[in-house]
């Protein structure tokens, strides 16, 4: 039972990321229709460039902070790479450009960076915390994560429902063409979904960087991870991205737990065509929105 | 004024618009009405900028709008409700109209909402209700509201009767015509339900295959027998 509990605890700040990288995916789903198989590309580049920041400076908020503003920038610039050039003609091409994206940013991190696998120094304690005669599988890094998570899915959920931009956007992706009539500039709605999932998911890889460690190709396995998350939600659920999020987390520490680190992605991918097969629009799905 | 010249649009080979010339005047209903296929719709979403004519020009207050984009021409001050009562229900009945005119300052966004309570209280009463909640005849209500929201000067409404009780068509076009009255507004109704529309409507309009057939003051377009027969069916 001290196993189960200790597992469980350990899944939550990786189940964060999850969440934070099913977030960013769901963002570009609901703006554009499509999957961004890029996103833990971009994730990977804005956390080399956290990197470079914080080895230089020492200070992990401002590193923090220059990853987001990359994000939303790199966003940007992969929209326009991929989105304008093939959305019109088709979005299958679309999606497989993703890939192309994807490898050259983890060529161009390669050519710049060196494909070495680098440590992330974080900025509070990454050991257990001692805590009732024990030691517990929480840090204060963990708690950082967990704060940082709550903060920014707060911060998304207020811009979504609370703001007049989170209303045009909103409208955008559920009705781009009643959006337009009622004045709304949906392009740059479009191009501004893209840009917050490019700052969630920089967001979301300076956090696991320090657990882990960072290389070009280091975030691979959050994709599979985030992907089932972010399909099991329903792919337009920012709630559904969050919950599944952790919950993957979840699974995947007690897998890893009770069996092999090297069983979690298999495990996910079983769970995700379990999901397909009994419930393909997905938990959180609006009815139809999603066909398979 | 709306003024429409020479307007023609196709769609690939079929031509849905020919050379479709008529005005808009402020307050006042035009109605064109035709049967189905007549080209209704398209000369509506062509005017919103959903459509590009292929020639001919629509000019308002003197200034060229077509060929422009949607949401360039609702800010000049032309608001389209589209049809099939065109709200979006997974917004709550208060952001659907709160949708409209985003781009306008805090104070006119709160006059329109407060005057779009006014003018359809039912919205007031389920502002914060799923927009798919609502009824029909609600819906069509909060659709005219969103567009209202827009601070039009010309209001284009497709097809406002479809599928809806008569009694409400009556309501609501009534409605419409007392705001076009009251307020200056240009409103072109589009109808295939030429009874109701031509009864609130100053000039009429018959549409047929893309082409204006017939074009005067409502009430004689409505008694002319031979012009329905031929045109509206019945």
């Amino acid at each position: 039972m001290t196993n189960f509990i200790d597992f469980l605890l350990g899944g939550f700040s990786s189940g964060a990321v999850i969440a934070l990288m099913a977030l960013a995916l769901v963002m570009v789903w609901r703006s554009t229709r499509m999957v961004n198989f890029a996103q833990v590309g971009q994730a990977m580049f804005t956390t080399y460039i956290a990197l470079t920041v914080q080895q230089s400076t020492g200070n992990w908020l401002l590193a923090l902070a220059v990853a987001m503003v990359a994000g939303l920038i790199l966003g940007i610039v992969v929209f326009f790479l991929v989105i304008r050039p093939v959305k019109n003609s088709d979005t299958t091409g679309a999606i497989i450009a993703t890939f192309g994206v994807l490898i050259a940013l983890q060529a161009g991190a390669g050519m710049i960076w060196g494909g070495d696998p680098e440590g992330f120094i974080p900025p509070v304690s990454n050991a257990g915390l001692e805590f009732a005669g024990r030691i517990w599988p929480v840090s204060l890094y963990d708690i950082l994560v967990w704060i940082v998570t709550a903060a920014l899915v707060i911060g998304l959920t207020l811009l979504f429902t609370k703001t007049s931009l989170g209303l045009s956007m909103r409208a955008s992706a559920f009705n781009p063409e009643v959006a337009r009539l009622s004045g709304v500039r949906v392009n740059r709605m479009l191009i501004t979904g893209w840009a917050i999932a490019g700052a969630t998911g920089a967001v979301g890889g300076v956090l696991i960087a320090p657990v882990s460690t960072i290389s070009p190709n280091s975030f691979d396995i959050l994709l599979v991870f985030a992907f089932t998350a972010a399909v099991i939600g329903g792919l337009d659920s920012l709630i559904g991205a969050v919950t599944f999020g952790i919950g993957t987390g979840l699974v995947i520490s007690l897998v890893s737990g009770y069996t092999d680190a090297s069983n979690a992605p298999v495990v996910a991918l079983a769970l995700l065509a379990l999901n397909l097969l009994l419930k393909p629009d997905g938990v959180f799905s609006h009815h139809g929105s999603r066909s398979v | 004024m709306l003024l429409i010249e020479n307007l023609s649009v196709s769609y690939g080979a079929v031509q849905a618009l020919k050379d479709v010339s008529l005005e808009v005047p402020h307050g006042h209903v035009t109605a064109v009405i035709g049967a189905n296929g007549a080209g209704k719709s398209t000369l509506m979403r062509t005017l919103a900028g959903l459509t590009k004519p292929q020639s001919g020009q629509v000019t308002f207050n003197g200034e060229v709008i077509s060929g422009r984009k949607p949401e360039d021409i609702v800010r000049m001050g032309i608001a389209l409700v589209p049809e099939g009562r065109s709200t979006i229900p997974e917004l709550t009945v208060e952001d659907n109209l709160k949708l409209g005119g985003m781009w306008r300052s805090h104070a006119q966004r709160n006059a329109s909402l407060s005057r779009a309570y006014s003018l359809f209280p039912v919205l007031g009463e389920r502002k914060s209700m799923r927009a798919d909640t609502l009824s029909g005849g609600e819906r069509q209500q909060l659709a005219i509201g969103r567009a209202l929201m827009t601070g039009p000067q010309v209001l284009l409404l497709d097809e406002p009767s479809l599928g809806l009780a008569p009694l409400i068509v009556t309501q609501i076009l009534e409605l419409v015509a007392r705001m076009a009255w009251d307020s200056g507004l240009a409103v072109l109704l589009v109808e295939q339900n030429a009874t109701v529309a031509l009864r609130i409507a100053r000039t009429g309009v018959v549409l047929n295959l893309g082409e204006v057939v017939k074009s005067g003051p409502a009430a004689e377009i409505a008694s002319d027998e031979e012009l329905r027969h031929a045109y509206l069916g019945y």
